[in-house]
């Protein structure tokens, strides 16, 4: 219930934006939703499934390549994205059964080398995408790319939500706390793990297809940009990982510092936008959103609430039968 | 009591041994360790079957290879007639069997009910809740379900891996160690859920070092020394042996 209030006053905010709104906060709102989806997105493997790592990136830049290089050849930028996503699912489907097999940070690392051989195909193959010079786009229109990035952001926050309540995420979560004693009490983990890799290379994908679109450019460095990673991981890990809320808290809140660091401290601002993470992190090492559900803000939906709720609400067991002998 | 549906136990003629599962001389080595040595042993369907034998002789490495969870380097493992030794531990899960660890491997940061809906096979969320409350009112610990894992005493834990475990339905229980460093109160308990498990058509195979519950529950018992099966029988006649005494002793 909360989710789904919280839902709709974002639907009013963003939808009312672009009326209101300046060109600055336009731009700002795009860039916003386009870090909540990659931290919902990488939130499902990495705070779900509790496979870490540092590779969305390469979703997202080879998302940005093909939306570009099919926007080039007369696509519509939404028929573009649709496509850039289904790449990023194959390309999460083809490598998922070898990747998904290293454990910890052999599987971060493996996911960062990947993003790199993506930045150096980019960069090689100039052939077909220029190579460091970039390839250009004829501008589009903004807001109706902001419209749809909006749209993705709030699918990903319904479908986590969903998620947390769901036996797939309790499997994920099984996953992430003992993938072993899953395996042996029959969870198909591997089956589960692509899965959950696959869903979470489907945004990333269409996201960079529509950054190329609002940049109206793509070049390796943008594309890869290890920046993008950082930032997404650091959203999640502030907000909260593995929590409903936790990477829009964390969008949020990030965003918002980084902006106003940016335009006070343009030199400074990085540094200082690390010394918060730290601090947040060392003070608040579960994220903001568990912070605050520990002191029971009535506002932060508790955890796994749905299968509470069923099990309250399941039928009393009748009470004092003996075990029931069972039927041939 | 709760309902509590179990697989139904499978009549057999009188006279025949109808085994559920089958070690067939099993060896597993590790580097130049010889773990277990052609090890066979059979446990009876509707029994309840014990593993004893000092440390390190072997007794977790064939609760994991029957398992699926390591493959041996030799011999053949059967459960139910049909063979598994290449099974991985969820298609072993499948043939319906159902494990405890020796060290605890809840999910911590789950709820006790989160641990057991997680593994729920081929029920809704509805019936898999459902089956979980009725597992934890069964084992008496009902007033755990919202606790985390991670905030569980040592006791307590045994008595939820053996609940989750259940949620699968098994027909064959393997629990390896369950009553190892918990007090003799609650040690009775898990005796009595246990047998009353075994009633309901349940096979319980299980490891333990201390003679004194073995003696009382088990209708058969196997001795494993360094790998090899040295004693296998009634448990008090297995207790009379002399090779047992010495190398347990
Ligand atoms: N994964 C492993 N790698 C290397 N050696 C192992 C491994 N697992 C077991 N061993 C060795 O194999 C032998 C048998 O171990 P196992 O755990 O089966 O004994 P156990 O009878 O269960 O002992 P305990 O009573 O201490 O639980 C021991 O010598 C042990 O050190
Ligand atoms: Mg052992």
């Amino acid at each position: 219930m909360k989710t789904l209030a919280l839902l709709l006053a974002l639907v009013a905010l963003l939808a009312v934006l672009p009326f209101v709104g300046s060109d600055y906060a336009l731009s700002f709102t795009i860039q916003l939703l386009m870090f909540t989806s990659l931290a919902y997105s990488w939130n499902i493997i990495g705070g779900y499934a509790g496979y870490t790592h540092f590779g969305q990136v390469a979703f997202f830049g080879l998302g940005a390549y093909v939306g570009a290089l099919l926007v080039g050849a007369g696509w519509h930028w939404l028929a573009a994205a649709a496509a850039a996503s289904l790449a990023a699912i194959a390309l999460a489907l083809a490598l998922g059964s070898a990747m998904l097999r290293l454990k910890g940070s052999f599987f971060a690392i493996g996911m960062y080398g990947l993003a790199r051989v993506g930045e150096n195909f980019a960069l090689g193959f100039d052939g077909i995408t220029q190579g460091g010079t970039g390839l250009y786009l004829t501008p589009t229109d903004l807001t109706p790319i902001y419209a749809v990035l909006a749209a993705i952001a709030l699918a990903l926050i319904a479908f986590t939500h969903r998620l947390d309540n769901a036996r797939f995420g309790l499997q994920l979560l099984a996953i992430r706390e003992d993938e072993t004693a899953a395996e042996a009490l029959g969870v198909r983990t591997t089956r589960l793990k692509i899965t959950a890799f696959m869903i979470s290379a489907a945004a990333p994908g269409a996201v960079g297809a529509l950054y190329a679109s609002y940049l109206a450019f793509i070049d390796p460095a943008t594309a890869f940009a290890p920046m993008t990673e950082l930032t997404t991981i650091a959203m999640v890990l502030l907000g909260g990982l593995g929590t409903v809320l936790g990477p829009l808290v964390g969008a949020v809140v990030l965003s918002v510092v980084n902006e106003l660091l940016w335009s006070r401290f343009p030199e400074l601002y990085l540094g200082l936008v690390g010394i918060i993470i730290l601090g947040a992190v060392l003070f608040m090492p579960r994220g903001i959103v568990n912070a605050f559900a520990k002191r029971r803000w009535r506002w932060v939906s508790a955890p796994r609430a749905g299968l509470r709720r069923l099990a309250d609400a399941a039928r009393p067991v009748p009470a004092a039968s003996p075990a029931r002998t069972p039927a041939e | 009591m709760s309902t509590l549906t179990l697989a139904a136990p499978r009549s057999t003629a009188p006279g025949l041994r109808d085994d559920i599962l089958v070690v067939e001389g099993v060896s597993k080595r590790f580097g130049g360790r010889i773990a277990l040595d052609a090890a066979s042993l059979e446990v009876r369907r509707g029994s309840i079957t014990g593993v004893i034998g000092p440390n390190g002789s072997g007794k977790s490495t064939l609760f994991n290879i029957v398992a699926g969870a390591l493959p041996p380097d030799g011999g053949r493992v059967r459960i139910n007639g049909r063979d598994t030794t290449r099974h991985g531990p969820a298609q072993v899960c499948r043939e319906g069997v159902g494990r405890t660890f020796q060290i605890s491997r809840l999910f911590s940061e789950m709820t006790v009910l989160e641990n057991l809906v997680a593994i729920a096979h081929g029920k809704s969320d509805v019936e898999a809740v459902e089956r979980a409350r009725e597992l934890l009112d069964f084992l008496e610990i009902a007033g755990l379900r919202d606790k985390w894992g991670s905030e569980l005493s040592y006791g307590q834990r045994k008595l939820v891996e053996i609940a989750r475990a259940l949620m699968l339905e098994p027909t064959l229980m393997l629990l390896d160690e369950p009553f190892a460093g918990i007090n003799p109160r609650l040690q009775n308990r898990i005796v009595e859920h246990l047998d009353a498990l075994r009633r309901n058509g349940l096979t319980l195979f299980f490891i333990d070092h201390e003679m004194r519950i073995v003696l009382e529950v088990c209708d058969e018992l196997y001795v494993l020394a360094e790998g090899r099966v040295i004693a296998r029988g009634a448990p008090e006649a297995v207790r009379a042996d002399p090779a047992v005494a010495e190398a347990y002793f």
